[in-house]
């Protein structure tokens, strides 16, 4: 039984990420993962899923797994219709989650300006969106500080506990930065 | 009529298994609400696509009347199917799903509501000619309390008025007992319901647990499926129950069924439903206990001694379709035990075992049914019940369906987690158990006491 979880595809490439390797094969029954280093960035190949997502910057490559078409044989979780989410390598990218399953909503009230956008910098109070269900709206803090570098839901859309909603690119200090990724 | 062509399951473990089984055989496009620890399980996988719906605890998650609505809404699903617990007997969902046009698999929320009321309940048992155990109303204080069961005659069974399940109930032997147990069941019965109201009944001491499957539809056909034995219980809660009950006659058979069928008709009940009786051996006679407005744990030994799929009929029925058999059609053959496989230890007071089953082997055979969830290398989370499988054997009579339940469960072959199944095969032993003579209390006052000193 083959069964690569989402989880797993995410460990296996932050292992070549991390590794002085160049490229990585892993082939079983119903599932084939090649990736390959490019210029210090990840490429992921995978069947089933002819179409890669563009390369971001920040280093994230988003990919949907691929659902597997061997439904008897094979327990992958699918995901079908569903936003996809983002992996992450940076480690600099923090997600702000849905706290609880519902509907999300960029703006305070319809018409108006959205709380953030890709390049609002945030603070961890600062409100980020809102979730409602069944009319009863929470609001989403961001509970980190940094930019916002990726809005990863849709408007409108329902959207699960503990999805990705957001992805901040966190500020550190300069004597804490990891990378000097802050100028 | 609107037939359904997607429908969500509000449940887990091997209750989602079983629904999702019968929207396969329907045709039926399958979503699950899964809490973050069923996220990866069984059914979660075998859906078309897994919703998560919150965190692992209950109340967060599954009892989420609006987030599971919600979820229903945001895939486009027609339907919810609330499986049994949680949800299943909380009028707030059967409601929120007609506010939002989406069908509930079960019957209709003022059903529910006038069924979740015991009190309520008895009433119109009466009202319908139908014996109720001879009780008090609601009890607001201890005076009241020791002056209602000195009426009654000692002993008596103190319950909570929105109770159930068996939960919250205390036996009263004289009345010094009642000093101590009604504060501490009326504490216990806010707790666990949010409610503290509480009743007295007589206790009938050798009593036999009876109930009767109804099903009824849109259209004004009941019907009912035969009776089942629910006596070996502990604690209130059922362990093994079987179909037909082997102690009626044809004539007390005939009447518990149409009281239930009077039942049923009186509230126009849509959706399968369960009536249950406790029945006096000694004088013959079948007292209501209350109605289950839910597909029942133990459903699937009316399943084989019919052959009806109740899940089936359910959905089909919440559609708008009519029954898809009439009374006359409906035949009886055999007798079906069934067995609750629950990862818990009966030696240690039967405490949950959780934890990561290392080997799973269920048994096979064309007289065995075994509706499961789990499977090797699968992890019983500690937040719901035990439940891991229920092993459900048919035979051309009693004793060779018990014949096959021993074989089965000599067959079934678990580790990682403790489990009831050595429990059940000394139960199956038993000469009582085998002879019949046993009665609710049957467990807990005699057969447990010698099995824990062989343990």
């Amino acid at each position: 039984m083959s069964f690569f979880s989402q989880d797993d595809v995410l460990f296996i490439l932050k292992l070549l990420d991390e590794s002085e390797f160049d490229e990585l094969q892993i082939e079983s029954k119903d599932f084939k993962l090649i990736a390959k280093k490019k210029g210090g960035n990840l490429e992921v190949q995978k069947t089933g899923s002819p179409q890669l997502a563009p390369e971001l910057p920040q280093k994230i490559i988003e990919d949907e797994i691929t659902t597997p078409k061997f439904k008897e044989t094979s327990f992958e979780v699918r995901k079908e219709g569903q936003i996809s989410k983002p992996l992450i390598f940076d480690k600099d990218l923090v997600p702000i989650k849905a706290p609880m399953l519902g509907t999300f909503y960029r703006t305070p009230k319809p018409g108006a300006p959205p709380f953030v956008e890709i390049g609002s910098l945030v603070k961890e109070e600062d409100p980020v969106c809102v979730i409602e269900v069944m009319k009863c709206f929470n609001t989403v803090r961001a509970g980190v500080e940094g930019e916002i570098v990726q809005i990863c839901a849709e408007h409108g859309q329902m959207v699960e506990f503990q999805q990705t909603l957001f992805l901040v690119k966190k500020i550190f200090d300069k004597k804490d930065s990891p990378k000097g990724s802050q100028a | 009529m609107r037939r359904i062509s997607s429908l969500l399951v509000a449940n887990r473990g091997e209750i989602a298994m079983r629904i999702i089984r019968a929207c396969r055989e329907l045709g039926i496009k399958v979503f699950i609400a899964a809490s973050q620890a069923d996220q990866e399980s069984l059914p979660a996988r075998l859906a078309d696509r897994v919703i998560c719906i919150g965190p692992s605890h209950p109340s967060q998650s599954y009892l989420k009347a609006e987030t599971i609505v919600m979820a229903a809404l945001g895939v486009g699903a027609e339907a919810i199917h609330p499986g049994y617990g949680f949800l299943a007997e909380q009028p707030d969902l059967p409601e929120l799903c007609e506010q939002k046009g989406l069908i509930f698999v079960g019957p209709k929320a003022e059903q529910i509501r006038q069924m979740g009321d015991k009190i309520l309940a008895r009433k119109k048992a009466e009202s319908l000619g139908i014996q109720v155990i001879p009780g008090s109303g609601l009890i607001h204080n201890l005076e009241e309390a020791i002056g209602e069961a000195e009426k009654l005659g000692y002993p008596v069974l103190l319950k909570a008025a929105a109770g159930g399940g068996g939960r919250g109930m205390k036996i009263i032997w004289r009345p010094e007992d009642l000093k101590i147990l009604f504060p501490e069941a009326s504490a216990e019965a806010l707790a666990a319901f949010g409610d503290s109201r509480l009743y007295l009944e007589r206790f009938i001491p050798k009593a036999r647990h009876i109930e009767v499957q109804i099903i009824g539809d849109k259209h004004g056909n009941f019907i009912h499926l035969g009776e089942r034995d629910c006596s070996l219980q502990r604690r209130y809660q059922k362990m093994l129950e079987e179909a037909p009950s082997y102690i009626l006659t044809s004539e007390l058979r005939k009447e518990v069924c149409n009281y239930a069928l009077t039942f049923a008709r009186h509230l126009k009940y849509e959706n399968a439903g369960t009536v249950e009786f406790i029945f006096n051996p000694e004088e013959k006679k079948f007292y209501f206990l209350e109605m289950n407005t839910r597909i029942q744990v133990e459903h699937p030994v009316t399943e084989m001694i019919t052959g009806i799929d109740l899940v089936k009929e359910q959905i089909r029925i919440a559609s708008g379709q009519p029954l898809s058999f009439g009374q006359p059609e409906i035949n009886f053959k055999g007798h079906s035990i069934e067995c609750r496989i629950n990862a818990e230890s009966p030696s240690r007071e039967f405490s949950p075992c959780p934890g990561r089953i290392d080997i799973w082997e269920p048994p096979l055979g064309d007289k065995i049914r075994v509706d499961t969830h789990c499977y090797q290398g699968y992890f019983v989370p500690p937040y719901y019940d035990s439940l891991l499988a229920k092993v459900i054997t048919w035979g051309e009579n009693r004793l060779k369906a018990i014949s096959e339940m021993q074989k089965a469960l000599a067959n079934f072959l678990i580790s990682g987690v403790e489990t009831t199944i050595p429990f059940y095969q000394s139960l199956l032993q038993n000469p009582d158990y085998i002879k019949g003579n046993i009665y609710t209390r049957w467990i807990e006052d005699i057969f447990l006491k010698e099995f824990l000193k062989n343990v």
